[in-house]
């Protein structure tokens, strides 16, 4: 066998193994578009139905809008706000995301730089994360009680900000690493004073690095569960929570509904990702500065 | 006015002692090179005079104020590093920039600089190039405008020319050279490279293990080394070290060697030597090679293993049973034409034997032992 014809059949297995791969992936997204458009009585058809026929946005304008369409008088649901859980999760994830990032970086640059935490600390901190959360919600939710954090928008923030720092924190560090300290130090004996130095050298350099943990932690907060079934749902409902509520001893799974509605859970990520995807390839990859 | 001293100064990283109580006084325009093997603290001593590092002890003088407790970019340094250090999402000309827009200059004012330094490194098609598109050689010259612009009093250089091929290395060399005499400023330069510390300096600071082993001109750092250390360290091909024995013979000092069995006399200054080890150290130029059977008397007689033509000049190698093959130069043409298995007289050229003692010190004369 000559070597292209060696080349040639590993490519062949690479991306037929690829192709499998991305099936696997991509089919639950598809499944979950496709009942989204389905009438009611497709929903779990036999046989299955692969592609809705014929197609529907009641499953749509019955979520997002006040109009009562043909298929629910079958399904009576009380009334939901997929609105205001969206705005609910929207402020929320985006204030928790924003501060353990800022915090992560601030906290990320004095490990890389001046060591405020040693190694040990460090894998402490992750370790932190690898505590499984419902160990510590139920201390958590009395805490949460006698502070008046119950179902409130703040105390969501707080626990998504902490429970997300260590990843940040851990992030941020092998961006900031790569920044060489001598780039930093010609700033430095040029002229420059210590805030100029970072606005100027060190930020545009892990500006992709802070963008691509933007987005993680970012996805993190949005579709977290448990905590905000736990600490919140009454006042404050998340578009998990909401989701969850699709589905009743009486009424059964409303699944063309749910599937509207994590259609829109899931597009704002979809969204915000292209928006950021150059930034994104570039964070991912790491190792952007000549050395 | 940029007089640098360097009092007592150390530093300690752990319990590792990477400078050992240093001194050194850098005079205003001088040039002066630290050199010497990988990890002896020269990175160290020029990152404590910048203020990146804090001495353990000792103290650090700009124009006689102590500045140990100065931040880098109050103490008036310019500094290139090994890495070139640019700021890889500027252009060449925000690079160069950066130094006049921290001290506020006005835009118009700064371009104009710019423009003139860009000149005087030779980089003008550059300036609108990001760093990763610039060469090696580019990059450095970069670097270098970017601290030429701001005058500084001082100008410290880490190894600025390591990564560089041997062509850009002698132009850049030159360059440092000219710069020099142009803007008559301090340089503290850095280099493993003897032969760069040679071409440069005015003094070379001799550095091994935090400690300075020898100052002093290129001159006298290559004919009168203090110790067996400088005097490998300089020169290419280095100095030839054989060790032996001081002998006696019929009221002479001679030395024996440990290998091969011959024996040199030594001039008169050393006839006060009592027996015992010794190295003896002889630079390539000062041994005379010629074919034997001319009639005249050799010191030693050895079989060439290896000739290797220069051009000008010819390398001959000879093996005397150790480490190392013995080395001589030879301007002689008929010598590029020798077949290895020759055998050649040889000749010492007495005033130019250099002796160690076995803890590697100078031997100047008979009565300092
Ligand atoms: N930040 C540090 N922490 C611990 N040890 C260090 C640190 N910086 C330098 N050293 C040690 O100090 C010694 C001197 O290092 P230095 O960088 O000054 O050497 P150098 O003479 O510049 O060598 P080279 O020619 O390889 O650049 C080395 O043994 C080095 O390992
Ligand atoms: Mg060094």
């Amino acid at each position: 066998m000559t070597k292209s014809q060696k080349n040639r059949i590993g490519s062949i297995v690479r991306y037929t193994l690829l192709t499998i791969w991305a099936v696997i992936v991509a089919f639950p997204l598809y499944w979950m578009v496709s009942t989204s458009f389905k009438p009611s009585e497709q929903w779990f058809a036999w046989p299955t139905v692969y592609i809705p026929d014929p197609w529907t946005i009641v499953n749509y304008l019955d979520v997002w809008t006040d109009r009562q369409e043909v298929a629910t008088g079958q399904y009576i649901i009380s009334a939901q706000r997929p609105w205001i859980a969206f705005g609910n999760s929207l402020m929320i994830a985006l204030t928790a995301t924003t501060l353990s990032v800022v915090y992560g970086a601030v906290i990320a640059y004095g490990v890389s730089r001046y060591r405020v935490l040693s190694e040990v600390r460090m894998f402490q901190l992750l370790m932190l994360r690898m505590i499984p959360p419902i160990v510590i919600v139920a201390p958590l939710s009395l805490y949460y009680s006698a502070l008046g954090l119950l179902d409130t928008a703040t105390g969501l923030i707080l626990i998504y900000f902490l429970t997300t720092l260590p990843y940040s924190v851990w992030m941020l560090k092998s961006f900031i690493d790569e920044v060489p300290r001598e780039v930093e130090q010609a700033a430095e004996i040029l002229g420059a004073p210590r805030w100029r130095t970072l606005v100027e050298v060190v930020l545009p350099l892990v500006r992709s690095g802070i963008v691509a943990t933007f987005l993680f932690i970012l996805i993190l907060t949005w579709s977290e569960y448990l905590l905000a079934l736990l600490l919140a749902k009454t006042e404050v409902v998340t578009l998990p929570i909401e989701l969850s509520k699709y589905q009743g001893t009486t009424e059964g799974r409303v699944y063309g509904r749910q599937a509207a509605l994590s259609v829109g859970i899931t597009v704002p990520l979809v969204f915000i990702g292209l928006i950021i995807r150059k930034h994104l390839a570039r964070g991912f990859s790491f190792g952007m500065i000549r050395r | 006015m940029a007089r640098i001293e360097l009092v007592n100064l150390r530093k300690e990283f752990g319990a590792l002692v990477a400078v050992k109580d240093i001194n050194v006084t850098i005079e205003d325009e001088e040039f002066v090179v630290f050199v010497g093997p990988s990890g002896c603290g020269k990175t160290t001593t020029l990152r404590m005079i910048a203020g990146f590092e804090d001495p353990t002890a000792g103290e650090i003088r700009i124009g006689g104020r102590v500045v140990n407790d100065l931040e880098p970019r109050d103490r008036g340094l310019g500094m290139v590093f090994q890495s070139h250090a640019l700021f890889p999402h500027k252009t060449v000309a925000q690079n160069i920039e950066f130094g006049l827009r921290m001290k506020k200059v006005p835009p118009a004012e700064r371009a104009r600089q710019v423009q003139e330094v860009a000149e005087m490194v030779r980089l003008t098609h550059l300036l609108d190039k990001m760093p990763a598109q610039c060469s090696g050689g580019e990059s450095q010259r970069v670097a270098l405008a970017r601290t030429l612009v701001t005058h500084p009093s001082t100008f410290l250089l880490d190894e600025p020319l390591s990564s560089l091929d041997a062509k850009l290395r002698r132009e850049l060399r030159a360059e440092c050279d000219r710069l020099h005499q142009a803007l008559k400023r301090t340089f503290i330069f850095v280099t493993h490279d003897q032969e760069e510390a040679m071409t440069l300096a005015d003094r070379i600071v001799v550095m091994r293990n935090g400690v300075i082993e020898q100052m002093g001109s290129p001159m006298e750092i290559y004919s009168n080394p203090v110790n067996s250390f400088v005097a490998d360290f300089f020169g290419s091909p280095s100095m030839n070290l054989l060790s032996g024995e001081v002998v006696h013979e019929s009221g002479m000092c001679r030395f024996r060697c440990a290998s091969g069995g011959f024996q040199v006399g030594l001039p008169d200054r050393f006839n006060g030597l009592p027996a015992g080890p010794i190295t003896l150290g002889i630079r390539p130029e000062h041994v005379n090679a010629v074919p034997v059977g001319n009639g005249a008397t050799n010191d030693l007689e050895l079989a060439v293993r290896l000739v290797e033509p220069l051009g000008k000049e010819t390398l001959l190698y000879f093996d005397v049973g150790m480490e190392r093959p013995f080395v001589t130069v030879s301007e002689s043409t008929a010598m590029a034409e020798l077949d290895s298995g020759a055998r050649l007289g040889l000749t010492l050229a007495r005033e130019q034997i250099c002796l160690f003692g076995p803890d590697g010190h100078r031997i100047r004369a008979g009565s300092a032992a």
